[in-house]
């Protein structure tokens, strides 16, 4: 099913995405938290294309005839449930940048009137 | 500040309003004595930063755009610890008259409501909205019906005054955006009183509404179902997070 050439272009390339991935999460620019499920996604993709029989088996155990909609299906679930949690996370990282921006906004305009009282105070 | 009287403050939501802001403060200045305000600037970026800082208003100044309900909030949260009394929303496009401030003021007093809103429905005077817009908050108003059993004429009004139990009610939890109709169910279901008193409101002296013709269909499903999750909620699932 898989032909060898199929098979080293897939490794390489999911090996080459794994590495930037790596040094990215190495250089900060991205969180070992969000990573994370890339990283697996990316080994599981890995260990698929080097053991394409494991294809066939999975699609077996789960009744799918064609391995090939198996491995839709399941890329499929894997994107739909990536976006579900990045909304959650969304969501929750709207509710704290709101909170943090009425408070640094609510501090801002005490410490302009502490300001104002003092200048007042010197005078 | 006088003691032994109710403290009040008017919060006014400023989003680009470098056209209305100055006529606002001053109509409030002038038809609204014994209020303090506070303008809440959305990170207007226009010339309202400027206009506020000229002429040495009361100003909080939000470093992000919010939307209408975080700017709103922002102004409760500041009356709430600040030990205001009662408190009202104005908007800062000149829709609202402060002339009925203090008619608001007295009959929350003798009421003992916990939120008086300023209907255009009840006397059917003053500016009214288009007809398509009349269907929407007559819907509202049905939806508010079934799901509290209370009349409310004028869900969306903006010119809502409150005291100061809804008050701490909406610095801890308050809706994003188009918040009117949502929190009126939330305020009800939580067992407090509202009640409404006819008022005149003008037509928008410039600037524009918040909700335009193409969004009102998102506007109608999103807070229709904003109010059904409102009416299901528990009330003590506040916005933890600290």
């Amino acid at each position: 099913m898989l032909t060898l050439k199929l098979q080293i272009i897939v490794a390489v390339t999911i090996i080459s995405a794994l590495c930037i991935i790596i040094n990215m999460i190495r250089r900060k620019s991205l969180e070992l938290r969000y990573a994370l499920s890339w990283l697996t996604a990316g080994i599981g993709i890995l260990i698929l294309d080097l053991f394409p029989d494991l294809i066939k088996t999975i699609a077996d155990i789960m009744g799918i005839d064609t391995p090939a909609n198996m491995l839709f299906f399941l890329g499929f679930c894997f994107s739909l449930g990536l976006t579900f949690v990045l909304t959650i996370a969304i969501s929750r990282m709207s509710v704290r940048m709101k909170k943090i921006a009425q408070e640094l906004a609510l501090s801002q305009k005490e410490l302009e009137a502490l300001k104002s009282e003092n200048t007042k105070k010197e005078i | 500040m006088q003691k032994g009287y109710p403290r009040k403050l008017i919060i006014i939501p400023a989003f680009n309003e470098e056209a209305n802001i100055e006529k606002t403060v001053k109509d409030i200045e002038e038809n609204a004595p014994g209020f303090d305000y506070i303008i809440i600037n959305d990170c207007s970026t226009d010339k309202t930063r400027m206009i506020c800082t000229q002429n040495n208003y009361n100003v909080i100044h939000l470093p992000v755009n919010l939307g209408i309900g975080g700017a709103v909030q922002t102004g409760y949260i500041y009356g709430y610890r600040n030990g205001y009394d009662l408190a009202v929303q104005v908007d800062g496009d000149g829709q609202h008259d402060p002339a009925f401030l203090r008619k608001m003021a007295d009959y929350m007093d003798r009421s003992q409501a916990d939120m008086v809103i300023g209907s255009r429905f009840i006397d059917k005077k003053g500016f009214q909205s288009s007809g398509i817009r009349r269907i929407g908050i007559r819907y509202f108003t049905i939806l508010i019906r079934l799901l509290t059993g209370q009349t409310i004429t004028d869900p969306t009004s903006g010119l809502r005054m409150v005291r100061q139990g809804v008050m701490k009610q909406f610095a801890e939890d308050y809706p994003k955006d188009y918040p009117e109709p949502e929190s009126v169910v939330t305020v009800l279901r939580s067992g407090k009183k509202i009640i409404e008193i006819p008022v005149v409101m003008r037509a928008r002296n410039g600037g524009n509404s918040s909700i335009s013709m193409n969004k009102s269909a998102y506007y109608m499903i999103k807070v229709t179902l904003a109010m059904l999750i409102a009416r299901i909620r528990d009330n003590s699932g506040k916005e933890n997070l600290c």
